[in-house]
């Protein structure tokens, strides 16, 4: 089961760990980091080795920085589906490891072995460096991480991969101190790829002891192609319409460029020149393309100052709901400037969908099911924050959800919007740090009775028919002082 | 009788009277209905956006109305414009227009309609267009009937002389203040008819409410002075009169004083004397006509001509002896120029640097009113074969409105109203005479003629053809009545003048047939229609662009957006400290105020003109002159609006000239506005201009690099239609910030002073490597001779 980390309020679960610390031993680690802006995607093999029987969980162990990093993993045996629970160890404070056990499908026994794969996201790993750049220069960044992968177990070998989307990587730390685990090259470069390793017989690394000894930062510096994007507030509301059959969707998004700052001032001029020549400056976002659900209907992209006429969406139809559909709804979302370095920009995107799309109806229950997507991804971007609110219909009763992975708080409240009577149920969720991963679905089910879907047309219908009787009487009633007499 | 077509002759009365109340009930939504359909052009080639320059501080003012409340919103006092001396918002406002939409939002809100408060400040002025045209309906049908003021509501709500200012987004004072003005006068004419002082108190309340909405109050402020004094002068004093006059001025001064902005004006200036001293002249009529009943007629001749004369020379000297001593403010700058329309030019430029304060081209007078410009005078002409009280009050309007839509391009629209009910009463005239069925007898055979004369609206409506009008103006028309004064006597003369054109008056008069009613009406219909196109034709083309947006036509002839300034704007709001003062002419100051929401030096608000001319100055001196101005007033950013690009032609160059000479009025020997001119005479902008044109900051920040866009060839002026040098202006004490996606919106960054204490032109010099000149050292030692 993934988890989105930061959001756990922390599990009281003390793990033994100094028992089960040879009850596994790690034949190979492969550590494989994917570089790139606001998010980095490590993926980690261990192929474990059980020395004991009837094992039940596996152990790994993230260092406190990457921890703090870390926004999503995900534990999975290498070739199947399916992701295997994991549970977390309490952070204590002093602590520079951090624990997580991952429960096995099976209990092991001895000497069998197992590939477990674990992808974790990082986010806000990098760091623009140079801080600033001109908007003629380039943009390079700086990642930093651990030498080594820190397990509880020895380990036979393990390497680390550290590869650029662009061959071009300016510099690497040369790790020192490692004599006694690599036999020859310490770290070695390929093309876009910076290897570090094989390192051999490195003991159970999750120790304050081995830490302090041999653990060391590594920096790669490497120039990235592509604009840093950060999303430093999503707030997403849902309102679900029974009435109007519809979904609508609205996004308020404050985009960041978390690039280089731009050092100097922006020229038209320039940007225009390199807009000609082809050329676009890597830290600059003139646009951007966003996927959409298919079926969508009457987007809107404005901001603060009214509508914004630069874009253009190429609408898909729904997919049938038996069929897995692949294709978006295309929009080609320009902001009204081009957003560089340090720059930010606000606007509001919103559609409707139809409700069909989305809902279903469980006639033995007598309850709605409606699958609400957290966030719409925006490639290669983290959303620092979102604040997700499901409106449901007015007199919605018996709310249930089910999230893909728990928010940071969530509550109940009432939303009253056109022409409500009693408002209606809400329900919030707070996140932080969201990838494109996480762009997964809330489910959320409730039931409505006829009698609430009458509620409004009955309330409007009664003020209107008040006002004609009020404008009845009043034309029928003569309030004059000094009746005239009448003249035939 | 014989009609010239069959008529139902079996229905009843009843029927007929509620037949045509719910026609007139169906008639006037469907007239309102259009008259908000046709203001909704701007919402649909463009967006919901508010126009222009003054409604986007409405709009703000607003915003802090409807988010802080009422009281919040009359205590504002807003530091960000005119930086450093802010402004006293509420009380240097009309609240009208902020406070009824503040109403209308809250009464949404309650009723659970979340609308968004941009929504309703755009939506406000088709929606009181709605309400003026039911007022003007009530208003014309005081002066005719219901059918006249039918076809009056629809002129006025399709007519482009009040479209222009009532578009959809055009969130201006006008907006509400038009119904204001009219329902005002209805409420005024119905007061005067019978006596009320109900009405007179309507009148009052909504006299009160156009004070708080809009600085044309001073309008009714001396119209229905003007209207009572000229009953007075034609023997027409009544108690109705007195009671109307007395209860309306009253409580609408005592209740106009109420709003700050206004204070004491009502009792202290110039503009308000009329009224004061109507109210005080019908006071003493009304006693001498009580005076009269208890004295004999000859002792009274003496008593009224003493105390005219004595109370004549007492009220002037007052005047003259307190607008002396200062109690009364002397006439206003604005007001003069509504006389000599070349005062503005010479004293105060600011003012004439309006383009809406410029006189009226004739043009411009059929391109608002159309054929109802030549309707108006027959309408008019029309109220003087009754002349009731309230067709003197039409008569009196259209003078008045008429000379001062004349004199300002803006006033056009008081005049509207008035032509579109004088033009109803004419054409509504002319409908009765022609649809109506009824045949003369015929006794002569020469009736035929005065049928086919009359084929156009303006003679048609002179021609009293008036079998069908009532026995008074029968009356009116055949010979004057001698009891009306001498206005009486010339409109009398007018009037039978044209009767005897017609025909000797004896003759029966009347229509016979059917085909020559419906040549007459036919035509009238055609020119019905072309009216409607023309009027959707103008609404849509020149008066529904918000001119925050500009529209222009791709090649495959979709709409394309140029949308430079809130791209500039929003840019300033996202990515600028927030209190970065940037400096603009004071033209976008409501703008950047509203959709940048930045500090800003001047406004649209011009209340302080050497402000104003300190910002002339610094844009039309040279950078070492400009620079200390505009560190002295913090300015971080200074805004140009550059349209060489594009073409777009109200851009800052343009405008150049009102900033060299608003600076000069205060600044003679510094500035002076021959210096922008070449030695023979033109304005330009390429090799040839001046040496202070291409000195000046306001050419260097809007040239700056532009001649490098065109990559060696020489590049165009697309506005001047000139080439600008090769070799373009350079900057040491400004910084290119951001340029809009068309240059049509460039900011500078202000330097900061340079940390080494050097000037910032020699630094730069310095940074690019280049040597410092050396000027010769002076001669130590002089040749003695």
């Amino acid at each position: 089961m993934p988890k989105c980390w930061r959001l756990l309020p922390l599990l009281a679960y003390a793990a033994s760990v100094l028992a089960s610390s040879q009850s596994f031993e790690n034949t190979a680690i492969v550590r494989t980091v994917e570089l790139g802006g606001a998010v980095v995607h490590v993926t980690t093999t261990y192929a474990i080795k059980s020395l004991e029987d009837g094992l039940k969980a596996y152990t790994i162990a993230l260092g406190r920085d990457e921890r703090a990093k870390t926004s999503y993993l995900e534990a999975k045996v290498k070739g199947q589906q399916d992701a295997l629970q994991i549970k977390e160890h309490v952070l204590e404070t002093k602590d520079d490891f951090h624990l997580v056990d991952i429960l096995l499908e099976k209990p092991l026994s001895t000497n069998k072995t197992l590939n477990i794969v674990v992808e974790t996201i990082q986010t806000h790993a990098t760091e623009p460096w140079p801080a600033t750049a001109g908007q003629k220069d380039e943009q390079a960044l700086r990642y930093t991480t651990g030498l080594f992968i820190l397990s509880p177990y020895a380990t036979t070998v393990q390497r680390t991969k550290v590869k650029g989307m662009s061959p071009r990587i300016i510099s690497y730390t040369t790790p020192k101190n490692v004599e006694s685990f690599a036999d020859n090259t310490a770290v070695s470069k390929s093309g876009a790829t910076v290897v570090y390793g094989p390192y051999n017989n490195i003991p159970p690394s999750a120790s304050s002891s081995f830490i302090e000894q041999y653990q060391q930062p590594i920096t790669i510096h490497y120039n990235h192609d592509q604009a840093v994007l950060e999303v430093l507030k999503l707030q997403r509301s849902v309102e679900i319409s029974h009435w109007g059959a519809n979904l609508n969707t609205q996004d308020n998004i404050v985009l960041h460029n978390a690039g280089p700052k731009l050092k100097g001032h922006f020229s038209r001029l320039d940007h225009q020149t390199q807009a000609f020549y082809k050329r676009p400056a890597p830290h600059v976002l003139p646009a951007l393309t966003l996927h959409l659900p298919s079926g969508i209907r009457n987007a809107y992209y404005y901001d603060t100052i009214g509508n914004v006429s630069t874009s253009r969406l190429r609408t898909a139809p729904s997919v049938p709901k038996n069929k897995l559909g692949t294709q978006f709804s295309v929009l080609e979302f320009k902001p009204r400037y081009p957003i560089l370095g340090g720059w930010n920009y606000s606007f509001t995107l919103g559609w409707d969908a139809p409700l069909a799309d989305y809902a279903s109806y469980d006639k033995s229950t007598g309850r709605y099911i409606v699958e609400v997507p957290i966030m719409t991804p925006i490639l290669g971007a983290v959303v620092n924050d979102e604040e997700l609110t499901v409106i449901l219909p007015e007199g919605a009763t018996d709310v249930q959800f089910v999230t893909p992975f728990p928010a940071l708080s969530n509550w109940i409240g009432t939303h009253v919007t056109y022409l409500d009577t009693i408002g209606r149920p809400s329900l919030t969720f707070k996140y932080k740090d969201l990838t494109p991963m996480h762009a997964r679905s809330i489910l959320v089910s409730y039931k409505v009775s006829w009698s609430a879907h009458l509620k409004k047309p009955v309330a409007i219908g009664t003020v209107f028919m008040g006002l004609f009787v009020l404008g009845a009487i009043t034309r029928r009633v003569n309030l004059t002082l000094h009746q005239k007499k009448k003249v035939s | 009788m014989s009609t010239a077509y069959p008529v139902p002759s079996d229905v009843s009365p009843v029927t007929v009277k509620n037949a045509a109340s719910l026609l007139r009930i169906v008639a006037l939504s469907l007239i309102s209905g259009a008259a908000i359909a046709s203001r909704l052009f701007a919402v649909v080639n463009f967006e919901s956006i508010i126009h222009e320059f003054d409604p986007w501080f409405n709009y703000r003012a607003t915003k802090v109305l409807a988010a802080k409340g009422f009281y919040e919103f009359w205590n504002w006092f807003d530091p960000t414009a005119w930086y450093p001396l802010g402004r006293v918002v509420g009380g240097t406002v009309y609240p009208g227009l902020m406070v009824t939409s503040g109403v209308i939002y809250n009464i949404l809100h309650w009723l659970n309609l979340p609308v968004d408060i941009r929504n309703v400040c755009v939506l406000l002025a088709p929606g009181f267009s709605a309400l003026t045209a039911w007022a003007t309906y009530m208003f014309t049908k005081e002066m005719k009937d219901e059918s006249a003021g039918l076809l009056a509501a629809a002129f006025i709500g399709i007519v482009p002389g009040y479209i222009s200012r009532s578009v959809a987004g055009s969130y201006d004072n006008e907006a509400i203040a038009i119904f204001l003005l009219m329902f005002t006068f209805y409420c005024w004419i119905k007061a005067l008819k019978q006596g009320s002082a109900l009405f007179g108190t309507i009148a009052a309340v909504f006299y009160f409410y156009m004070v708080a909405a809009w600085g044309g109050y001073v309008f009714i402020t001396n119209m229905i002075p003007l209207h009572a004094l000229v009953l007075i002068l034609m023997g027409r004093f009544s108690d109705r009169l007195y009671v109307a006059y007395s209860s309306w001025y009253a409580i609408g001064t005592l209740s106009s004083m109420q709003v700050p902005f206004v204070g004491f004006q009502p009792v202290s200036t110039s503009e308000h004397m009329g009224a004061l001293g109507v109210f005080g002249l019908l006071q003493i009529v009304a006693f001498a006509q009580l005076v009269r009943t208890h004295v004999s007629s000859q002792q009274f001749q003496k008593l009224l001509v003493a105390s005219v004369i004595a109370i004549g020379v007492l009220g002037a000297s007052a005047f003259v002896f307190l607008t002396i001593k200062g109690k009364i403010a002397p006439w206003t700058g604005r007001f003069y120029s509504l006389w000599d329309t070349g005062y503005a030019k010479k004293y105060i430029p600011i003012i004439a640097s309006v383009s809406e304060h410029q006189p009226t081209a004739w043009p411009s007078f059929f391109m608002d009113l159309q054929f109802l410009i030549f309707l108006f005078p027959a309408g008019v002409i029309l109220c003087f074969r009754q002349l009731r009280d309230e067709h003197l009050f039409v008569i009196i309007y259209a003078v008045m409105a008429s000379y001062f839509a004349g004199v300002m391009v803006r006033l056009m629209l008081t005049l509207t109203p008035v032509v579109c009910v004088a033009s109803a009463v004419a054409l509504s005239t002319l409908l009765d005479t022609y649809i109506d069925p009824t045949e003369p007898i015929p006794a002569e055979e020469d009736v035929d003629d005065s049928a086919s004369v009359v084929t156009n609206g303006s003679s048609a409506a002179n021609a009293p053809s008036t079998q069908t009008q009532s026995k008074k103006a029968k009356k009116a028309a055949a010979a004057a009545p001698p009891s009306k004064g001498p206005l009486g006597d010339l409109v009398a003369a007018t009037v039978s003048s044209t009767s005897t054109k017609a025909g000797a008056s004896s003759k029966p008069k009347g229509i016979f047939g059917i085909d020559a009613r419906l040549v007459v009406i036919l035509n009238t219909l055609a020119m019905l229609f072309f009216f409607v196109f023309h009027c959707t034709w103008v609404t849509s083309s020149a008066y529904s662009s918000p001119s925050v947006v500009l529209a222009s036509q791709n090649p495959d002839g979709s709409q394309h957006i140029i949308d430079d300034f809130r791209e500039a704007y929003y840019w300033l709001r996202q990515n600028t400290p927030e209190d970065a003062v940037v400096m603009s002419w004071w033209d976008y100051g409501y703008q950047i105020a509203g959709m940048a929401d930045r500090p800003t030096l001047v406004d649209n608000n011009t209340w302080n003109n050497t402000h104003i001319a300190t910002v002339g100055k610094a844009m039309s001196s040279s950078e070492e002159v400009a620079y200390p101005i505009l560190r002295k007033h913090d300015v971080e950013y200074v805004l140009v609006i550059f349209g060489g690009l594009i073409g777009y032609s109200g851009d800052d160059i343009n405008k150049f000239l009102w900033m060299v000479r608003i600076a000069q009025g205060v600044w003679p020997e510094e500035i002076q506005e021959p210096n922008y001119f070449t030695p023979q005479g033109e304005y330009r902008i390429d090799e040839r201009a001046s040496q202070a044109m291409k000195e000046s900051l306001m050419y260097k920040m809007s040239y700056y690099r532009f001649a490098e866009l065109f990559g060696g060839n020489p590049g165009t002026d697309r506005v001047r239609q000139q080439q600008v040098p090769k070799v373009g202006p350079t900057l040491d004490y400004l910084d290119e910030a951001f340029t809009s996606e068309n240059w049509i919106v460039r900011i500078y960054q202000v330097k900061k002073e340079d940390p080494l204490g050097r000037d910032l032109k020699s630094a730069n010099a310095f940074e690019q490597g280049k040597k410092r000149k050396r000027t010769k050292p002076a001669p130590r030692r002089r040749a003695i001779i």
